[in-house]
Order: C-alpha cells, then sequence, then structure tokens
C-alpha cells in the first residue's frame, strides 16, 4: 500500500518537474540565445542548421557598438534620460507622499483615487494629445520633451508606491522630531528619508526599468539620431537591406547589464528592516 | 521649570465627540502628576495637547505663565517620552540623546559634554555609540528619557512609558523614574492606565474618565476618599467591592444579611441620615474583608458568603466571593477583571486563611471602612 504511494508520488514528483523545466527552458532560451548570438559573427547567425553554441567565438559585434560614437550615444542618452526622470521622480513622489501619509487636507480622497485611477490609461492613447503638446511647446526632439511625459507616467504609481511605505513608518518618530524641536521638513528630511531607503530603492528601480525599457514615447518624440535610447538604437540595427542581427543581441546585453547590476545592488535594501529598534 | 496651568481645557473632533471636556488642571513647579484612567478616557490626548501635538478646541494652556496654546511643540520648552520611544532608528544613541542640541545648533564640544552626563546618569555610556536596534527594551527606554533630559525642559510629558517592558523590569524603572524625577525636579505630567503606577510614583494624581476629570489628589487621598463610585472601584487593586443595599435605621439591609452602622459612621458623613428608608450604595475594599476564623477577623461583624475561587499568592490570597447583594459597576471597564463571572466580591486574606473554594464561610468586614455613594449620581456621601 505505502509502496504503491511512493511510486505514484514519484511520478508526480517527475511530472512536475517536466513541466517546471519546460516552463523554465521557455523563459531562459531567449536569453541564452540572446547571450550566444551576441558572440557570433553575423554569417554564423544566418548558419543552417543554426548553432547553439557560437562555432567561432567573436567580440566583433561588441567591439562594434562600442566602438562607434553614435552607438555610445544611445546608451549615454538612455542613462541621462533614466537616472533624471528617477532622481526627479523620486524627489517629487516622496514630497507627495509625505503630504498623503502624515497631512489631513481637502480634496485627500479625491485626489488619491484620481492618482489611482491614472493607472488605468493605457499610455498608448495618450501618445497622439503628448505629440501635439510637445511640438505646440517646442520641445520635440529634446531631453525635455522625453523627461516631462516619463514623469507623467512614473509618478503616480512612484507616489502611491512611497505613500504605501511612508504609512508603515510610525508616527511617534514624526512627534518626537517636533517635540525635539524641529518641522516638519527636519523630520522628512532627518529621519524620514534616512529610514526610508527601501521604499526610495524600490521606487527607483521601477522608475528607472520604466524608463530604460520605453519605447513608443522615445520612438514619437525624437527625430534626431542623436536624441536616440538604447531600445530605439536596437531597432536602427534593422537597416532596409542588412540586418546586424549579432550586434542587436550585443545592443541587448549591454542594454540589460545596468538592470542586473542595479538588481544586485539593490536587492539588500529590499531584504532590511530598517527601522528595527525604532519602537518597542 | 514651570508650572503647567490648563483651564477649561476641552477637545471635539469633527463627529462632535468631546475628548477632553473642560479640563482644569494645576501642576506646580517640580511636581510629578499623574494622569490616570481607563483605555480612552482622554488622558493621552490630554498629554498631546499639552505638548502641541494635538490642537486645543478651546480653553486655555499655560507653561510657566506663558500661554502656549498656538505654540508648536517645539516652543512649548516641553520633552516627551513617547510610549513606543520613537528612538530614530538610523542614529546611535548618542546622537539620539543629542539630536534636539544639533537642531538647536549647539556647538559639537557642548553636545558632547551634555551627553556624556546624562549617559552617566542614565548608566547608557558603554551604549552611546550602539544603534537603538542593538538595546533591550529598558535600555531603550533609558535613551528616550535621555533625549528628553538632555534639553532642561519647563516640564516632562511622559505617555505610558512604561508600558512595553515586561513586568519585572517595569517595576525597576518605576523606582528610577521617581528618583529621578525627584533628583531633577522638573514638573512631570505622567499618563499611564495602569492604577499602581499612579499610586505609587505621582505626588498627585488626576482621575480621568471619558474625558472628564473626576478627581485630583495624592494618592492617600484617592485611596480614602474617592469622590465618587468610579474613582473608588478604579484606584486600588483588587477593586473596591460596590454593592446596594436598604438603608433601615442604622443598618443595611441586603437580602440574606444587614451590616450594622456605628453612630461615628453618621458623625462623619451627615448626609448619610437622609437615606433612611432608600436605596444607597456602599463599597468595602478587598483589604477591608477578613477570614471571620483568623484572630484579625474576630473582631468583626460578618456576613454569609460563598468562596468561589482563591488565588494564593504566597504573601497573601486572593478570595473571590458571592454574597447576597446587587454588585454596582464603578464604570471601570476593568474592574470586571477583578470579579470574574461567577464572584461579585474580592476579599484579600492574609496566607494563613484556610478557606477551600465552595465553601460557604462567615465573611468578616471592618465597617468603619465602609464608604457610601449615591445609587443615582454615584457621588460620595
Amino acid at each position: 500500500m505505502r509502496k504503491r504511494n511512493s511510486g505514484k508520488d514519484r511520478l508526480i514528483t517527475v511530472a512536475l518537474h517536466v513541466a517546471l523545466a519546460a516552463g523554465l527552458f521557455f523563459a531562459a532560451f531567449p536569453i541564452y540565445w540572446m547571450l550566444s548570438s551576441s558572440f557570433k559573427s553575423n554569417t554564423e547567425i544566418f548558419a543552417l542548421p543554426p548553432t547553439i553554441l557560437p562555432k567561432a567565438f567573436t567580440l566583433e559585434a561588441y567591439a562594434a557598438i562600442l566602438g562607434d560614437p553614435v552607438k555610445l550615444r544611445f546608451f549615454f542618452n538612455s542613462y541621462f534620460l533614466a537616472g533624471t526622470v528617477t532622481v526627479l521622480t523620486v524627489l517629487i513622489a516622496l514630497l507627495a507622499a509625505y503630504g498623503f501619509s502624515r497631512f489631513n487636507f481637502r480634496g485627500k480622497g479625491s485626489l488619491n483615487t484620481l492618482i489611482i485611477s491614472t493607472q488605468t490609461i493605457p499610455p498608448i492613447t495618450l501618445l497622439i494629445p503628448f505629440f501635439g503638446l510637445v511640438v505646440s511647446y517646442g520641445i520635440f526632439d529634446t531631453y525635455v520633451a522625453l523627461i516631462l511625459t516619463y514623469l507623467v507616467f512614473t509618478l503616480p504609481y512612484a507616489i502611491l508606491l512611497m505613500t504605501g511605505y511612508l504609512n508603515t513608518l510610525p508616527r511617534d518618530l514624526d512627534e518626537a522630531v517636533a517635540v525635539d524641536g524641529g518641522t516638519s521638513w527636519t523630520a522628512l528630511w532627518r529621519v524620514i528619508v534616512p529610514i526610508s531607503l527601501p521604499g526610495i530603492v524600490a521606487t527607483s528601480v521601477y522608475t528607472f526599468l520604466l524608463c530604460w525599457n520605453e519605447f513608443l514615447f522615445a520612438l514619437t518624440l525624437t527625430k534626431s539620431t542623436s536624441m536616440r535610447t538604447v531600445p530605439i538604437g536596437i531597432q536602427l540595427l534593422m537597416g532596409q537591406h542588412a540586418f546586424e542581427w549579432n550586434q542587436m543581441m550585443a545592443m541587448s546585453v549591454l542594454g540589460s547589464l545596468p538592470l542586473l547590476v542595479i538588481y544586485l545592488v539593490a536587492q539588500r535594501y529590499f531584504l532590511a528592516g530598517m527601522t528595527a529598534g525604532s519602537v518597542k | 521649570m514651570a508650572e503647567v496651568v490648563l483651564e477649561n481645557i476641552c477637545k471635539t473632533y469633527g463627529n462632535n465627540f468631546h475628548a477632553i471636556d473642560q479640563l482644569n488642571l494645576s501642576v506646580e513647579d517640580g511636581e510629578f502628576l499623574i494622569l490616570v484612567g481607563p483605555s480612552g478616557c482622554g488622558k493621552s490626548t490630554a498629554l498631546r495637547m499639552i505638548a502641541g501635538l494635538e490642537d486645543i478646541t478651546s480653553g486655555s494652556l499655560r507653561i510657566g505663565g506663558v500661554d502656549v496654546v498656538d505654540m508648536p511643540p517645539k516652543d512649548r520648552d516641553i520633552a516627551m517620552v513617547f510610549q513606543s520611544y520613537a528612538l530614530y532608528p538610523h542614529m546611535t544613541v548618542s546622537e539620539n540623546i543629542a539630536f534636539s542640541m544639533r537642531l538647536a545648533g549647539k556647538p559639537k564640544a557642548e553636545r558632547k559634554k551634555r551627553v556624556d552626563e546624562i549617559a552617566k546618569t542614565l548608566q547608557l555610556t558603554s551604549l552611546l555609540d550602539s544603534k537603538p536596534a542593538n538595546l533591550s527594551g529598558g535600555q531603550r527606554q533609558r535613551v528616550a528619557m535621555g533625549r528628553a533630559m538632555v534639553r532642561e525642559p519647563a516640564a516632562f510629558l511622559m505617555d505610558e512609558p512604561l508600558s512595553n517592558l515586561d513586568a519585572k523590569l517595569r517595576v525597576q524603572m518605576r523606582a528610577e523614574i521617581t528618583s529621578l524625577q525627584k533628583q531633577l525636579g522638573v514638573t512631570t505630567i505622567y499618563v499611564t492606565h495602569d492604577q499602581i503606577e499612579a499610586m505609587t510614583m505621582g505626588d498627585r494624581v488626576a482621575v480621568l474618565k471619558g474625558g472628564v476629570l473626576q478627581q485630583v489628589d495624592t494618592p492617600k487621598r484617592l485611596y480614602e476618599s474617592p469622590v465618587n463610585a468610579f474613582v473608588a472601584g478604579f484606584i486600588g487593586s483588587p477593586s473596591m467591592n460596590l454593592f446596594e443595599a436598604t438603608m433601615t435605621g442604622a443598618e443595611l439591609m441586603s437580602g440574606a444579611f444587614a451590616i450594622r452602622l456605628q453612630d461615628a459612621a453618621f458623625v462623619r458623613r451627615p448626609g448619610l441620615k437622609s437615606y433612611a428608608g432608600r436605596k444607597v450604595v456602599f463599597g468595602i475594599r478587598p483589604e477591608d474583608l477578613y477570614d471571620s476564623s483568623l484572630e484579625s477577623g474576630r473582631k468583626y461583624q460578618t456576613i454569609p458568603a460563598k468562596v468561589t475561587s482563591i488565588e494564593e499568592l504566597g504573601s497573601e490570597h486572593i478570595v473571590h466571593l458571592n454574597i447576597d447583594a446587587v454588585r454596582v459597576d464603578s464604570g471601570d471597564p476593568d474592574a470586571v477583571q477583578d470579579f470574574g463571572l461567577t464572584s461579585n466580591a474580592v476579599a484579600r486574606f492574609e496566607p494563613d486563611s484556610a478557606v477551600r473554594s465552595g465553601s460557604a464561610i462567615r465573611l468578616a468586614l471592618d465597617d468603619t471602612k465602609l464608604h457610601f455613594f449615591d445609587p443615582e449620581t454615584h457621588l460620595a456621601i
């Protein structure tokens, strides 16, 4: 009886593992293919049957990208935009969230609902109105156009995220600062911000990723090559006559690296309980 | 150092809920005043209004003669110890204590000197570089005290500072805070729901209920002459036994028993005579009830009672009883814990009492220690 049961259990375990392996393969293969293709020559990429491992390992695709100032500019643009938007988003969201979390004011509830409701609008539906606005402001094909539009998309969620985090911090801390002789401003910068790092990191990572991966608005609101970002740059490698697959893959790898690094660095903040020892 | 005077202080919330109603209280310079009451009585609200963390709806508040109603907390010259301690988790003990001096722009050398002095008083010197997370509950409590002391304020405000500590440490810190307060001589207002803290720590105790001040007096006088049934029930542990009875001549009649009153009882309370033939509430503390089979109980009159349960504490027995009388609710929500569901009276017997759970006994009572209250208003007679 027991034996038969364990045999059945084993069968279920095996089936589960096979299913999980299939799932893993489906998720991981594209990443593997990106990596392996980036180390092939363009001719090897078109070889039939395709090679699973690069037959002739080469860094020519990487050299082509890192040696080309135009393509490096794509990286600079992406870093600059994502970095600026992240800093601005965190600053503005922090102030807004502190207001939502610590003060009562007229219309607080409806304002909160409004912020949440903006999340339900698909960005693509706003593309045309934004385009018109950007052109009439005379900021078409500039960083400002992209920074402003990105802020519109990052801020609502960032504010919700930060408000949720600040709500977990005891109000006693703000009151202790008030009694110790500080203002709300002192409480925010000297106490709340230093212990909000996990919330700030989560918001930053979210914002950075959103900007780094953004394609639609970057494509529409800029025109000149010097204003393009990495996702557009990858697409630009698909020329009319030539497909630089290995370069596209190398650029994708280089484009993914910062995200990987951010995750690794930020990880410990997600785990650490920053307020330990404050109360009780 | 200064006196704190509250005049007709009211706190009304949007839904017309009166958290504090016409509070008048004068705390003298250097006095240790306890604000006590059951949860929700408004004691913390009152303290937070003095601190400036809560708006005052109406009334006047003076600290050291200065009207502070419209001042922010930082200008009121007060320091506060929070129930949660509210230590800044990212700062060391020394930074926590010195924070207010830093905000005030005091030079580093002065800050260090002051922090060192305080650390010495509070025995925190070896912990100055630790973060709050690495401290024990008692140590955190002392850091919170240090943070308040560093400012040399006109008044200390303490909001249940010991409620997060375990029972043993609480007893120790109770003594430490009391002696520290005496040593510093700073006016202190201390909020607690624990009537033992109230009785042991304060020069005077203010009892609040439902936002209304019931009585302000020394612990001894509160215990001996409560102004109403609520204060009588709230102060003292276990609570005072309160019952309804009928005054018949010089006797209290209830069910199967009668308690004879001596002339002195009427001399001390001239009003008691007018209750003749009417209902009255009488109260007796558990420590004024005796086991009639013991020497200590022989000299008193007795009434019949049934023992429901006994808690043997070593130094005394807390005996839960049923007597043939209707118990009166003092309005203290915690009182039910003292009496439980099956008994209506509680007594403290000496440890050599041999009464058994379930047995019928004669309960001796010291009739000179009876308290009397009006059955309608619950005011003392």
